[in-house]
């Protein structure tokens, strides 16, 4: 609580929160992102990352507070793109430069270091767990000196301008689970993704496309392929409309997205006006401004709503 | 297999509502993690059903105001703890235990067939005793030379016994005349099966059988066998050959590819030969009689693998254009080609080559006749049991007919009862093991971290189980429908009243602990939940009591002022008005079409998919890798029946807020995307039940105006205001002047779907109408409830 202010001294709760919140961003990787998340719950209407400014009195909290309810760096963020690569070669032999390895080579891990870490069933039955440092060469690139393998000349040349996080850490000794932590924050399915909290949380300046979609590999090596899951881009307990919509490698990108053969724009518009029509009469009749079915609405556009149940 | 009374047939199935649960056979696996989780989900699933508590909460710690504690939950989870279910589940989809349910008419044969099987297995088992009393003291009546003349002798052309057991030479028979061969280097030797000694193959140790004639071509038939015994994994090399290796391998062979036996005729390696083997290695470190029989067409399919006598169906066939001569002038060996390629570590007894193909009986007899007739040539007493068993077979087979007659009735018997389990099912149920059911308290949920043992018991906050209840499944069963019990009549009346109301009268019908909401009308609940108990849990009887009802029969209709007081409609000021649920979409669909199936029950149908959505996620050997589209009536049957791939679960519901099925759901959330509007506009299932829907309405009349009416009667159950009909019939309009001029875009249209098109009507005709249905299946109307 290093950044308390006369409110939060007035207002213990309320620092409380800001301390809680602020420690489990950093703690968290799924609540973490939850923050991202105020932009939308105090109802500006944009993302906080494309203008922390906006953020206006709300929820009893003063701007000054919301401010300082911010993490200590301003998000600067307005997209994010990330590569998930199934079945990549190892940190080990790419930027996670190990030297103490080689005097390792061929010697047990030791105890200090695997700690009574669980064994899968496919290495338990080994009699001994040897350390086998990388068999590629590593250099320094950049200014910033990065140690990047051989393996990778292209990308050697760019590391000042990339970000490497060697600190991460998982207790998921398989794929399956680990994928699922990474993608979720917890090695248990159900929690929402990645891109659903940054859907929820950032929102969308663009009422005509998803937020969040995901672009699913087609393997070349269909024999070693690790499966995944649709799991993966759920949006967890979070409302449906922040699961990611998922292009497809083949067949049409997005289901459904193609008209029938024989059918024209011309005859889709026709009947598109025509549902719109109706379905305009029928909510006068009935009186309730909520449409059900997305194909209602006048202008066609990837809206997503939730819908209140009646 | 056991056999159930209808009466206990109905309760044995029913534990398998506790089987739903995700199961797994990773290789990575910890098997003690996953049979906690097993039992958590099973723990969760019933809280969530029958108590509408979310008990997993306590998994990790208690909470201070939360009366269900951790102790709770272990204690809950024991009587779930205690299946004799195995953690892995092989991949395979009977993984018992299992109860076989056959199809109604058949049960009461299949309980007959019970007794009987062990009744005609008593019989086969006499006959066999006496048997071997006739075995054991009438030896003289096998006799070898009988045996031995049964072997196939016509078109014989060479014959080699590999039985010397010493020295570099060895017999040939070619043509019936006995020949010598002596081979330079000296020949292994090892314990052989048909007679004392065989050879055993090596680099050194193979045979060559200069000057002997084989009567082989790529376009006769001929035959070529050899009792083979591989003495260690992945032995790969000819047994017999006749191949030039430096001429483009032309010639033949009998072929052992790591431990998998086949062989190859060749004219010109690759591209003009023929090559099958086994898919399976044969078992080392035992006999096996190989024969390979060709009937000179020229294609793979005619070169046929026997092995112990049985034709083999595990063929892969990986070379099959033959058009040319095998002939070669290197000579004919035994344990290698021209140059190298021996099967080193092979043992070899009685290479046989015959110029014509034997039949498969032939093929039997040579296989066990060979072995028989050696054996009877021994002295009972120096025979091992391994022997004995052979030439006991041989005496069953030939020498005891009572024992054949039961054996085939018994046959018959199992034959009749597999057909009825195929054509039945398996149903997956739950199965107590006999020690007291048990788990442990674990510290933060981890499977590792047991702390306190305890036993199956209720939580603390509810009423106590009766203390004539036993501690198990059947005990927590009878609680849970006891009067007394507070919340299970309550949970499940609401659950029901959500399904036709869209909401519960607790709207969370998942909690009704202290996170969950307050009922909006706490008194008819009560009501409708005792008299729900007293009229015998009937649930036909309790929806009637609901669709009968003013609150469900009132108009959806709102205004202003009800929206103002009662926005979500929790008061019931107005008919519940929400979208259908994923499967009610495309039954809906189907039915006001006339295309929905109205059978019950069978193996689940894989209708209609967009291409690739499997094949996304699946690993490579998964037997549900590839989606393969069924045909006919399995495209239309309701969507209860849509196979469920957990990983990839049916797209077109998916979309429609279907769970996943991976954990239980009591209240599926209902969302409004357009994804959902692309499926229903543009899924080819509705696209065709488009069609059908309008080629029934032009059928029904020859007026506009009542096809238009007969639409909206089966979609929207009423006929259209004035004002609607304008709009309709300038869609109408517009779309029948559209698919005049483009009758070839009609064409297109009226090929979506697998049904036939209605080739009486008129193309143009119906195509728009096709679309004017689809335009009315978008409706709002349409797809709310």
């Amino acid at each position: 609580m290093t950044n308390s202010s006369s409110n939060s001294q007035l207002n213990p709760f309320a620092a409380f929160q800001q301390a809680y919140a602020r420690r489990r961003f950093l703690t968290s990787t799924a609540q973490g992102l939850g923050y991202a998340a105020l932009g939308t719950l105090l109802g500006t209407g944009t993302s906080l990352a494309a203008n922390p400014n906006s953020i206006s009195g709300n929820g009893g909290l003063s701007p000054e507070r919301l401010q300082q309810m911010l993490p200590h760096f301003a998000p600067k963020a307005k997209h994010v793109i990330y590569l998930h690569m199934v079945g990549g070669p190892s940190q080990m032999d790419l930027y996670d430069y190990k030297p103490q390895m080689n005097d390792w080579y061929d010697k047990d891990l030791p105890e200090s270091i695997r700690n009574g870490q669980r064994l899968t069933t496919m290495t338990s039955g080994q009699s001994r767990f040897p350390i086998a440092p990388s068999k590629y060469k590593f250099a320094q690139h950049g200014k910033s000196g990065m140690w990047v393998s051989e393996l990778l000349p292209y990308t050697s040349r760019m590391v000042d301008d990339m970000c490497f996080i060697r600190s991460m850490h998982t207790e998921a000794i398989n794929h399956e689970p680990a994928i699922t932590f990474i993608q979720t924050g917890n090695q248990v399915t159900g929690r929402p993704c990645l891109g659903s909290w940054l859907s929820y949380g950032l929102g969308s300046e663009n009422e005509n496309l998803p937020t969040f979609v995901v672009l699913v590999a087609d393997p070349t090596n269909q024999e070693q392929v690790q499966a995944i899951s649709a799991r993966l881009w759920t949006a967890g307990y979070l409302p449906g409309q922040h699961a990611g919509v998922s292009f497809r490698t083949k067949g049409d990108p997005i289901l459904f997205i193609n008209n029938p053969p024989g059918v024209s724009s011309e005859v889709r518009r026709t009947t598109l006006d025509g549902i719109s029509a109706l379905n305009q009469l029928a909510y006068q009749k009935l009186g309730d401004p909520k449409p059900k079915h997305a194909s209602s609405n006048t202008r066609w556009r990837f809206e997503c709503k939730p819908v209140c149940l009646n | 297999m056991t056999c159930y009374p209808t009466q206990r047939l109905t309760s044995r199935l029913r534990p398998a509502f506790n089987r739903c649960n995700i199961t797994t056979n990773e290789g990575g696996i910890i098997d003690e993690e996953y049979k906690v989780l097993y039992a958590r989900d099973r723990t969760e699933t019933t809280s969530a059903v029958w108590l509408a508590l979310t008990t997993g909460c306590a998994v990790c710690h208690d909470h201070k105001f939360d009366p269900i504690h951790k102790k709770d939950f272990y204690s809950l989870s024991a009587f779930f703890n205690n299946t004799t279910q195995p953690v892995r589940d092989g991949n395979v989809a009977n993984n018992p235990p299992i109860v076989v349910v056959p199809l109604p008419h058949e049960r009461d044969r299949y309980k007959e067939l019970g007794p009987l099987l062990a009744q005609s297995q008593q019989a086969v088992d006499q006959a066999k005793a006496e048997a071997k009393k006739a075995f054991d003291t009438e030896p003289q009546r096998v006799v070898a030379a009988e045996i031995l003349a049964g072997l196939p002798s016509d078109g014989l052309a060479v014959q080699a016994l590999l039985s010397e057991g010493n020295g570099n030479a060895v017999g040939v028979m070619v043509n019936g005349q006995l020949q010598v061969r002596t081979d330079n280097s000296p020949l292994e030797w090892a314990e052989g099966h048909i007679a004392p000694q065989a050879l055993l193959i090596s680099e050194k140790s193979n045979v060559q059988l200069q000057h002997v004639e084989v009567p082989f071509e790529f376009d006769t038939p001929f035959t070529y066998s050899a009792w083979i015994y591989l003495t260690k994994d992945n032995i790969t090399g000819a047994v017999i050959a006749k191949m030039d290796v430096n001429t483009d391998y032309r010639g033949f062979d009998l072929y052992v590819e790591g431990g998998r036996v086949g062989g190859h005729l060749i004219h010109k390696w690759q591209e003009n030969a023929l090559k099958v083997t086994t898919q399976n290695a044969l078992p080392k470190e035992r006999w096996h009689h190989v024969t390979l029989t060709y009937d000179g067409k020229a294609k793979a399919e005619g070169l046929k693998i026997y092995v112990n006598g049985e034709l083999r169906t595990d063929r892969q066939v990986t070379a099959d254009k033959l058009s040319g001569t095998i002939k070669t002038e290197v000579p004919l060996r035994i344990g290698a080609r021209s140059v190298a390629t021996q099967a080193s570590g092979t043992r070899v007894n009685d290479v046989r080559l015959y110029g014509r193909q034997l039949a498969a009986d032939e093929v039997q007899r040579l296989a066990i006749n060979t072995r028989v007739g050696y054996l009877a040539q021994l002295p009972r007493a120096s025979l091992k049991p391994a022997d004995l068993d052979d030439l006991f077979a041989y005496w069953l087979a030939n020498f005891a007919p009572g024992y054949n007659e039961s054996l085939a009735a018994h046959r018959a018997l199992q034959g009749e009862e597999k057909a009825i389990r195929d054509r039945g099912t398996v149903a997956h149920v739950m199965q107590e093991r006999n020690e007291e059911a048990e788990a442990f308290i674990l510290e933060r949920g981890e499977y590792d971290q047991r702390r306190d043992r305890v036993t199956a018991e209720t939580p603390h906050s509810l009423p106590p189980m009766a203390s004539d209840l036993p501690k198990n499944r059947l005990g927590l069963a009878k609680w849970l429908v006891s009067p007394e019990h507070p919340l299970t009549a309550r949970v499940t009346v609401n659950r029901f009243w959500q399904e036709v109301f869209g909401t519960g009268l607790v709207a969370t019908s998942g909690d009704f602990g202290i996170s969950g909401q307050l009922p909006s009308h706490p008194e008819l609940l009560d009501w409708l939940a005792v008299e729900f108990r007293e009229k015998g849990w009937d649930v036909k009887q309790l929806i009637r009591s609901f669709v009968c009802s003013a609150t469900y029969r009132q108009s959806a209709q709102t205004t202003e002022q009800k929206l103002a007081v009662d926005p979500a409609n929790r008061l019931m000021s107005r008919g519940p008005r929400f979208r259908m649920d994923a499967e009610m979409v495309r039954d809906y669909a189907l039915a006001s079409a006339g295309l929905l199936s109205t059978k019950i029950g069978g193996p689940s149908v894989k209708p209609y998919q967009p291409d690739g959505v499997w094949e996304a996620v699946a690993m490579t050997p998964s037997n549900t890798r590839f989606y393969k589209r069924d045909s006919g009536e399995s495209l239309y049957r309701r969507s209860m029946y849509t196979f469920w791939k957990r990983s990839a679960p049916p797209a077109s519901m998916d979309i429609f807020n279907a769970p996943s099925r991976e954990t239980c759901t009591v209240r599926r959330e209902r969302t409004n995307t357009p994804l959902q509007a692309l499926a229903t506009l543009n899924d080819p299932q509705l696209i065709e039940a488009a069609r059908h829907l309008a080629a029934r309405a032009i059928e029904s009349a020859s007026d506009l105006e009542l096809r238009i009416d007969f639409m909206a009667m089966r979609l929207l159950a009423r006929k259209l205001e004035p004002n609607e009909r304008e709009i309709i019939d300038g869609s109408l309009k517009s779309l029948l002047a559209h698919y005049q001029a483009q009758p070839n875009a009609a064409n297109e249209l009226l090929h979506v779907g697998e049904s036939p098109v209605q080739d009486k009507l008129n193309p143009s005709e119906l195509a728009a109408f096709t679309m004017l249905a689809n335009e009315l299946m978008n409706l709002d109307e349409v797809v709310t409830k």
